[in-house]
């Protein structure tokens, strides 16, 4: 068989273009998604022209010494004020100016109760100047307690407290305190204030404070960068009163308390503007207003950065085939998740420049918009989750320009859509792409089976020696396709084949039997002849007549003999006998007859029982021997060699003498085929050695002739299947 | 009186042949040229032995067809088949119709008077002794009844039914139990032209078979391979 793939693999192999199928969503999905990314980007782009409208030749609006209108706050937002002067931090509260009269006065302790014994009152105030964030506190306490020295703990007097959280993360906690007048130390504290995360204290914060003659008076500077534009803020005067316990007395927050205990946020710009904007507010768009010193003048809007994924949970509870479903579909999900891993770009992946800082991109997107110019940029979000779209527009007075706006929006749900698509498109992908192929590898299996079932069909339909053993194929004789087709063609072909085999065979029947008889004839015309004419029976010329008539008729029964015995074997009972038995016994009779020939018998091993027709094996020998004898040079002796193998007996029959010509070893069983003969009135129609085929044949063995490698001479082997007496036999 | 042998063949050459030798040892002969004929003429002019040739003109089996038609006419005609038709089926068959014998072409004229002879010496046989079978020409070996006379063989009291070819072989291997008969002896003994040894083993088959359709345990005749048969005196 020549060995190549099987249709099985071939169907697989094609199966596998359907994979074509996911990547051709992935192209299209990307595809897809810069075209929906350019159209948000215009859509930004008509956001920030359209709020840049709303403020154009509005100067007011970009005034620093627009006054706050607290009123307008909501409640959880406090607002900075733009600062006149510049704030020296050093307790001393004059260059606040005109703030200090507007600065609000906390008294209510946190837990509500009014100890009169104890009487706190902050006032509390929150600016801005440039880069930075200044706070106040003006704090009327009776019993000012510094930090003693000797104890860790940083609660233990008197001391400020802040807390910063950006959205969707932890809060942070400072301390602020001091072991006397002067700069405070500042840490970053832990869940109960009481001890710092770190014995480093934080140098971007800076307070200092300073005792007064009713209290004492902190001033905190918060630098911007601290903050991003959504931070919450809160912050509180801690009071501690007895020197020996050191316990909090009271706790005033300074910024206002909603019901949901929400940080406060803090508001460094216009509220006008911010009014104007308010409209705006969305979760998914942020927007800038700058004044031409790039500082900023509201912010709307909040940006969410974070994808949300759904997780997976592992199905936990174990009940039976929903389970099995269940933990199905995990495994299948998590595959599915680990695959779009790879296949989905990761958001900030495509930045041409990665190494401009978001800093610069934002201040280059600023200055362009400062400059007149509508741009628009990507830059990747804060925690690198998403990327985020910018576009900036000038804000135009008369001829001059007056701020910028800034529009930022998150590509998430973009990305987060086509992520969805595509894991969609990959999902069912993949489902058609295992069910296709389970079908295509069940179709070509099948197939597979068939083909091989009609090829085993067809080589048992002839048996080695080109013999039709059955004109007829069942297997998929009843399909209505192709392969139904081929296989009633073969069994045809089949039929047809048997029916020329069958006239053949019937062939040398039919001639014997035309021949005999006109050989009648003459025979019984001799006879009378010889009767009617004296002395012509004893003339030479009668007995050449009769030889010849001899030799006709042993060449006739030549041709009937393997038909006829092939007729007769179909009948014959077989009985179990002693190989060995039956060789000595033969080759007795065989000396016996022919005393003149020499024979020699090697028995490896006594008994060796085979179920044979013993008189068909006798002929088989007889044939063979005649065969060895003819072709054995003179005064050797024709070797018998009997032996067991495996599971079945071989006679070897061994002559000395010429060699058996290139390729004749196989031809020599055939019907027709001699080696051409040594005497001349000898008939040689080669049938003898077929016969001896066609016996083995019946008793399921085997005949083979092959010349000996030692010497010259021809081996014939004959071999038989052994009785095995634990098998029925038929 | 001439005994009448009646034949039934179809080739004119074989006819003419047999008749002038069967006529030369002595026969009445009755030729017929087909199986309508022969019936017809047979039916008038009953013959005390009947040779047919199995294929008559274009009738396949006529000679089958015949020989039941004739069977029918007289139970106890001697009928020998003389065909080309060599194989089982055919041998069969016409021994199943009862024919006394088998025999194949080409044939030896002689051995076809000596069987015909052989023949009417049963038949008188037969005619003769209806009662006393137990008689001088009986030869008993062990179970194995022998009547040269009406050349039947009975084993353990039953006796089998015998072609001619088969009673004198079983007779020649009997007569010398021990003996091997080789395959060139028994070629003699069949008294046909051509035997190979093939049909010498088909005979003894046979042979066994109707004697095992008696006794199942049959095993006298010995196969001697390579050279022949001989007849076991005890198993």
């Amino acid at each position: 068989m020549r060995t190549g793939f099987s249709i099985r693999t071939k169907l697989l192999m094609v199966a596998l273009l359907l994979l074509l199928i996911p990547w051709m969503s992935y192209e299209y999905v990307r595809e897809m998604k810069t075209y929906l990314l350019s159209g948000q980007e215009q859509a930004l782009s008509l956001t920030s022209r359209a709020v840049a409208t709303v403020l154009h030749d509005r100067p007011e609006l970009f005034s620093e010494d627009t006054p706050v209108d607290p009123n307008n706050l909501s409640e959880d937002e406090i607002y900075a004020a733009p600062l006149p002067n510049y704030i020296n931090l050093n307790g001393d509260l004059s260059d606040w100016g005109e703030q200090v009269n507007q600065a609000i006065t906390f008294t209510k302790p946190e837990n509500g109760e009014a100890d009169l014994s104890n009487l706190i009152e902050v006032k509390y105030a929150l600016g801005y100047r440039g880069n930075y964030i200044y706070t106040m506190f003006q704090v009327t306490d009776d019993s000012v307690l510094f930090r003693p020295r000797e104890f860790l703990r940083v609660d233990m007097g008197d001391h400020i407290r802040l807390t910063l959280q950006d959205p969707g993360q932890a809060p942070k906690r400072y301390t602020m305190v001091a072991h006397e007048p002067g700069r405070m130390s500042i840490y970053l504290m832990d869940d109960a204030w009481q001890y710092p995360v770190t014995g480093e204290p934080n140098y971007d914060l800076a307070a200092e404070v300073d005792v007064t003659d009713t209290g004492y008076n902190v001033e905190l500077r918060i630098p911007r960068f601290v903050l991003s534009s959504d931070t919450r803020v809160r912050m509180a005067v801690a009071d501690v009163d007895n020197p020996e316990s050191r316990e909090l007395a009271a706790l005033v927050p300074t910024t206002p308390q909603s019901e949901t205990d929400e940080l406060s946020k803090l508001l460094v710009q216009s509220p006008r503007i911010t009014k104007i904007l308010k409209g705006l507010d969305r979760d998914e768009t942020r927007i800038w207003v700058f004044n031409t010193d790039k500082r900023v003048r509201t912010v709307v809007g909040n940006l969410i950065t974070e994808a949300s994924d759904g997780e997976l949970d592992k199905p936990s509870n174990e009940t039976g085939v929903a389970y099995l479903w269940e933990m199905l579909r995990y495994y299948y999900n998590s595959a599915l998740q680990t695959i779009f891993a790879y296949i989905i770009e990761q958001p900030s992946g495509d930045f041409a420049d990665h190494e401009r800082s978001i800093e610069e991109r934002n201040d280059e997107i600023i200055q362009k918009a400062l400059n007149g110019a509508v741009s628009s940029d990507r830059r990747p979000s804060l925690d690198n989750q998403s990327t985020i779209l910018m576009s900036a527009h000038p804000i135009y007075l008369a001829d001059g320009i007056l701020g910028a706006v800034v529009v930022e929006q998150s590509t998430n749900q973009v990305l987060l859509q086509q992520k969805d698509t595509l894991e969609n498109v990959i999902s069912v992908t993949l489902l058609v792409l295992i069910t296709v192929a389970t079908a295509l590898l069940v179709f070509a299996s099948r197939l597979t089976l068939r083909i091989r079932r009609l090829r085993n069909a067809t080589e048992t339909a002839i048996d080695r020696d080109g013999r039709i053993i059955s004109p007829r194929l069942d297997a998929e004789a009843k399909s209505g396709d192709e392969i139904g087709d081929l296989s009633r063609s073969v069994s045809n072909m089949l039929g047809r084949l048997s029916q020329y085999t069958n006239y053949l065979r019937g062939l040398p029947d039919t001639l014997a039997h035309e021949v005999s008889n006109p050989l009648n004839v003459v025979n019984s015309s001799l006879h009378n002849l010889s009767e009617e004419i004296p002395g012509s029976a004893d003339s030479k010329y009668m007995e050449r007549a009769k030889n010849g008539l001899n030799r006709i008729g042993s060449i006739l029964r030549n041709l009937t003999e393997a038909a006829n015995l092939e007729q007769a074997m179909q009948s014959e009972t077989r009985e179990v006998v002693d190989l060995i038995e039956l060789i000595e016994s033969y080759v007795d009779g065989y000396s016996f007859s022919n005393p003149d020939q020499k024979f020699k018998v090697i028995i490896h091993s006594r008994p060796i029982l085979v179920e044979i027709a013993p008189d068909y094996i006798a002929q088989a020998l007889d044939k063979l021997v005649d065969n060895a004898i003819d072709f054995a040079a003179a005064d050797t002796a024709i070797v018998f060699k009997v032996r067991r193998l495996d599971n079945f007996a071989q006679i070897d029959i061994i002559n000395q003498g010429s060699q058996l010509p290139e390729g004749m070893a196989e031809r020599i069983f055939e019907p027709l085929v001699s080696l051409g003969r040594k005497d001349a009135q000898k008939i040689s129609l080669g049938m003898g050695l077929y016969i001896v085929k066609l016996i083995a044949s019946f008793h399921g063995g085997d005949v083979i002739a092959r010349n000996l490698l030692s010497s010259d001479g021809v081996i014939f082997s004959l071999s038989l299947p052994l009785h095995d007496p634990y098998t029925a036999t038929v | 009186m001439a005994r009448k042998v009646a034949i039934v063949e179809d080739d004119f050459d074989q006819r003419e042949n047999y008749r002038d030798a069967l006529q030369k040892s002595g026969y009445d002969v009755d030729t017929y040229a087909n199986r309508p004929d022969a019936l017809a003429g047979m039916r008038n002019n009953m013959p005390d032995l009947a040779i047919l040739d199995i294929m008559l003109e274009n009738e396949m089996d006529g000679g089958f067809d015949l020989c039941r038609d004739l069977r029918a006419l007289s139970p106890t005609l001697p009928i020998i088949f003389l065909t080309a038709r060599d194989t089982d089926i055919d041998r069969v068959s016409g021994l199943r119709l009862d024919a006394w014998d088998y025999l194949t072409k080409p044939l030896n004229m002689q051995f076809l008077s000596v069987r015909i002879n052989s023949l009417f010496r049963i038949v008188d046989s037969l005619a003769k002794d209806t009662g006393d079978a137990d008689e001088a020409d009986t030869l008993l070996i062990d179970d194995l009844e022998i009547n040269e006379d009406s050349m039947s063989i009975r084993w353990k009291g039953q006796e089998l039914s015998l072609t001619l070819t088969e009673f004198w072989l079983i007779e020649s291997m009997a007569r010398h139990p021990g003996h091997v008969k080789t395959y060139e002896n028994m070629m003699q003994i069949t008294r046909q032209s051509y035997v190979e040894r093939n049909t010498i083993n088909g005979y003894i088959r046979r042979i066994r078979n109707k004697f095992k359709e008696i006794d199942p345990d049959f095993k006298r005749i010995q196969t001697v391979f390579g050279v022949g048969y001989k007849w076991n005196t005890d198993n």
